[in-house]
């Protein structure tokens, strides 16, 4: 096998891993050019995006001609290395037992009772190399602090803790805001909040996913359940447009865990605590069921009544608001929905900019908008986003606005829920709206009111700010009575006469959009899963 | 055969030595007026010919680690040159008699790496618990700087050259030198990664640094006035000069003496330490402070105290901690208590070293308390081996090193308490009363 990655200006060495020939640019160390040839070298410290302290000692590799075992988080890859890890070196098998023993000889081994069982590096290191039965039968194990809240949102086990320093090395070099350090020396050593500090900087939480064992637990999720009886998902956070990579743990329709997951090109490995601790914010607090027309006080579940106010609003002056977290394909089936149905409308999406504090910046977007790139590239919205939207709020007050549409629970900012705006929304010729929240005051001031979905009950694509393409994976259940809003617009549109797409699911849609699409049609949903396609 | 007091301690007993105008007197402050004449390259040629190896513990060749530092004017980085003072290592207590009777000549050593490095600032980092040094040291300092000795124009040369002296916290692991640059740099005193630092190439701030060793210093005044031939002239080929051992233990006359290298062990003990107290037989020596491997009395023929001799014996000679056993001691006792030190000192950084320090201990414990179990002999011995070689910085040998060697060598002691307790017939010694268990 002859793994190469090739790069232009980059210098490449060649060296072998147990046997197999790979190819890296100087400077990578060696796990990571293990993972070229899809092997792992086992480890706790080390992070790609963090500094190498080398303290675990889980990755030592056998390298001819050195006098000891390295450590493969340190150690670059040079030309004409010969490397062997534990699938062929005893030596390194040793070492990898010996280490993964005296981490355990003062763990509590108390996995039944750990959040952290079934997705513990501990667990997986100890079956996957050593699984032997301990030689630590007499005295008692170093007791350290149980349960040390170290902020709002993440509590410490300090017996759990092997001590990798993961985070606090994020809170050093990432948050810069060091708040975490170490006590003690030896086996008393414990993870400590600095004096006068607490952990609470805005990627708190990310402490947690960086944890490889039970040590750090969030607060709000602690022991809630197994990770095993839990259904998780990759997806994308839709708090705003950097788009974090999440996976999602759910059980009986409530998220139990959100954890940050790998990519490179986005969040590393990161994720701030108001997308995390608030990924369920965008569910519904009170479920809007079945299509609602109220024509008179009268509610009426009718597709072809909602036609009728659709035709009478053709020649009307229109403002069709968007929500900002609607999938792209969506924006797609919008555009040729506003462009068949209303002959004089204008499309916004709801954009608000937001001030951001120095940690937030390191990761977050100033806005609340997960996909205004995505209506953007959509050719349904200007490039302007945040004055267009402004204006067409502005015009609704002056009664420059004939009618209007919302397409989203979120099409107008939750800062401009007033009463005001609803009292003028009544007044309108004609309104129409896709929502979800049955508590919304926009339910009762729109005309015609359909049931959407929330951004966590579908699947499709989301573009982050930097142009990224990815792929936002259904979370949660759908409810019964409710439709994701392109196939509520596309059912709107069969009434009008055309049907805009043949689909009749979230995937069936988004496999249209990209063979619709001359500069995707090459792309699978499992290529843009894997880490984005740039646009 | 030259012995005691020729380089480090010929003026050590002289009144008011530690005052700059005795040192002067007896003939200080020559050598680095002497150096800033000779120039750079030619002190840096002069101190490897010497071929004087570093006096802390691991005998690199100082020489060789001035080579590694490059040149600040080309390099544009700032060379810090730093003195190693942090002499924790259970008996040895050899860098502090130098600090509190002769501290000049430790300064004046630094000035003359100054000088050969082109650095123009250094410290001297000591250990926390010498207080009396520290003052020594400090009162030293300013006795230069008054004399522009120290400053910015320093032996009237127009060279600067700042010093200051820094405190540990009591952490021994400041010793190692990666530990101390950290410790000086307000971090947590925990070695460094190595690649990629090493000090002479990413040191104190990431700046190339000189770490040596007190004793190191004091040795260069002499190789510069007298020539590197006429230091070479003592001690060994291999290993040159003198070197100065902390004698303590079950000995007629412990202190700390000066030997050229390459003095027989048991010459050592009859003559400088003025042999085993009460008329009692030897039974063990550790020449080379706690950290290095227990030689038994039978092992002792032949052995001289330099570098390669006590390496062919199995041991080191680390920092000069000369410590003398008797046949009255314990050594299960004694290979407790050093594990009790190591355990305690483990900076807790990286695993084997956090965990395995402690677990050994707690064997050790339960053998001394007549709980022992019956394969504990080969556990340590397998614990030992996982440590060493395993850890970031040497502490993990320092840690090993010991407790397999108290087992290897003196098996037989180790294995009675063991069987005693297996078959529930505890032999009742006496436990030595040190607190241990919960340090």
């Amino acid at each position: 096998m002859n793994n190469t990655q090739t790069t232009d200006s980059v210098e490449m060495v060649n060296l072998t891993i147990d046997g197999n020939a790979v190819c890296v640019p100087k400077g990578t160390n060696l796990i990571e050019a293990a993972k070229l040839i899809k092997k792992e070298i086992p480890h706790y410290c080390y992070h790609p995006d963090l500094s190498v302290p080398g303290n675990c000692r889980m990755c030592q590799v056998e390298v001819e001609g050195a006098p000891k075992l390295l450590v493969g988080c340190a150690t670059n890859a040079s030309e004409g290395m010969v490397v062997r890890t534990q699938a062929t070196s005893e030596k390194v098998k040793n070492a990898q037992e010996s280490t993964l023993e005296f981490i355990l000889i003062n763990h509590p081994l108390d996995c039944t009772v750990c959040d952290q069982a079934g997705h513990c590096k501990l667990q997986d290191y100890h079956y996957e190399y050593n699984a032997k039965p301990s030689r630590f039968l007499k005295e008692d194990k170093e007791h350290k602090v149980k349960a040390e809240v170290l902020g709002p949102n993440v509590i410490l086990d300090g017996e759990r803790c092997i001590m990798c320093t993961r985070c606090i090395r994020f809170c050093d070099e990432i948050t810069e805001t060091s708040e975490l350090g170490m006590l003690n020396r030896g086996d008393k050593s414990v993870i400590a909040v600095n004096p006068g500090k607490e952990l609470n900087n805005d990627l708190s939480g990310t402490v947690v996913d960086l944890c490889p064992v039970g040590a750090l637990t969030h607060r709000k999720w602690r022991f809630n359940t197994r990770i095993w009886y839990t259904k998780q998902t990759d997806s994308i956070c839709t708090g705003c447009s950097t788009g974090c990579n999440v996976k999602v743990a759910v059980r009986d329709d409530k998220i139990v865990q959100v954890k940050a997951r790998y990519n490179e090109k986005v969040n590393k490995e990161w994720m701030c605590d108001e997308g995390r601790y608030g990924f369920d914010r965008f569910l519904p607090k009170s479920r809007l069921q079945s299509p609602v027309i109220s024509e008179e006080g009268n509610q009426i579940d009718d597709f072809s009544k909602a036609a009728k106010t659709l035709k009478a609003m053709k020649e009307e002056k229109i403002t069709v608001f968007v929500a900002p977290d609607l999938m792209l394909e969506e924006y797609y089936v919008a555009k040729l929905f506003v462009e068949a149905t209303f002959k004089n409308a204008r499309v916004v999406i709801s954009y608000k900019k937001r001030p951001l504090n120095e940690v937030q910046k390191k990761l977050v977007s100033p806005d609340y908008a997960a996909n205004y790139k995505g209506a953007i590239y959509s050719g349904l919205v200007g490039e302007n986003v945040e004055s267009d939207y402004d204006n067409a709020i502005m015009d609704i007050y002056n009664g420059n606005t004939d009618s209007i549409m919302c397409i989203g629970e979120r099409a107008i900012d939750f800062g401009h829920h007033v009463p005001d705006l609803y009292s003028k929304i009544s007044e309108l010729k004609n309104s129409i709206g896709i929502l979800s929240d049955s508590e919304s005051g926009l339910v009762s001031s729109l005309k015609v009111v359909f049931a959407g979905r929330s951004v966590l009950e579908k699947s499709g694509l989301l573009v982050n700010k930097d142009l990224l393409l990815q792929y936002s994976e259904r979370v949660i259940d759908f409810p019964n009575n409710t439709d994701p809003e392109w196939r509520i617009l596309n059912k709107l549109s069969k009434e009008l006469g055309k049907e805009i797409v043949k689909a009749t699911s979230d995937r069936e849609l988004t496999l249209a959009y990209l063979a619709a699409n001359s500069d995707l049609s090459e792309q699978t949903i499992k290529s843009i899963k894997r880490e984005g396609v740039s646009l | 055969m030259k012995q005691q007091k020729q380089i480090l301690l010929k003026n050590i007993d002289k009144p008011n030595q530690h005052t700059v105008s005795v040192y002067e007197e007896n003939g200080g402050y020559k050598a680095i007026r002497k150096a800033l004449q000779m120039g750079a390259d030619e002190v840096k040629t002069e101190v490897k010919a010497s071929g004087i190896r570093g006096r802390g513990g691991a005998g690199f060749a100082t020489g060789i680690k001035w080579g590694f530092i490059a040149d600040p004017e080309k390099s544009g980085k700032p060379v810090y040159i730093i003195q190693n003072a942090d002499e924790s290592e259970p008996g040895t207590f050899k860098d502090r008699l130098l600090l509190e009777n002769d501290p000049h000549a430790t300064i004046e050593g630094m000035l003359i790496a100054a000088v050969a490095l082109k650095s123009h600032y250094g410290v001297v980092y000591i250990r926390g618990e010498y207080a009396f040094p520290y003052t020594r040291i400090q009162n030293a300092i300013k006795e230069c700087y008054e004399k522009g000795y120290l400053g910015d124009n320093i032996f009237e040369s127009g060279y600067k050259f700042d010093l200051v002296v820094h405190r540990g916290a009591g952490a021994y692991i400041c010793g190692e030198e990666t530990a101390l640059l950290n410790s000086l740099e307000g971090k947590k005193g925990q070695p460094r990664l190595k690649p990629p630092f090493f000090p002479g190439v990413r040191g104190l701030y990431d700046m190339p640094t000189l770490v040596n060793n007190t004793e190191t210093y004091a040795a260069l005044p002499f190789i510069i006035n007298e020539g590197a031939k006429e230091y070479a002239s003592y001690g060994t080929e291999k290993s040159t000069g003198t070197k100065l051992f902390s004698a303590s233990g079950h000995i007629n006359k412990p202190g700390v003496y000066e030997v050229e290298m390459g003095y027989p062990i048991l010459d050592f003990i009859e003559n400088e330490c003025g042999g085993i107290r009460d008329g009692k037989k030897l039974k063990a020596v550790i020449a080379g402070g706690s950290s290095m491997p227990i030689l038994r009395a039978d092992e002792l023929k032949g052995v001289n105290l330099d570098f390669e001799s006590l390496q062919a014996a199995g041991t080191y000679l680390g920092s000069g901690g000369f410590m003398v056993m008797d046949e009255t001691t314990d050594m299960v006792e004694v290979a407790l208590n050093i594990a009790h030190f190591y355990t305690h000192e483990s900076c807790g950084q990286c695993t084997p070293c956090r965990e395995g320090g402690h677990w050994i201990e707690k064997i050790f414990y339960r053998i001394a308390r007549d709980k022992g179990m019956e394969n504990d002999m080969d556990l340590v011995k397998s614990i030992a081996n996982n440590i060493e070689g395993h850890t970031i910085c040497a502490f993990g040998e320092a840690l090993a090193w010991p407790a397999k060697a108290f087992i290897e060598k003196f098996p037989e002691e180790f294995r009675e308490r063991i069987e005693a307790s297996i078959k529930g017939k505890p032999l009742k010694k006496e436990a030595l009363n040190f607190p241990i268990l919960n340090h």
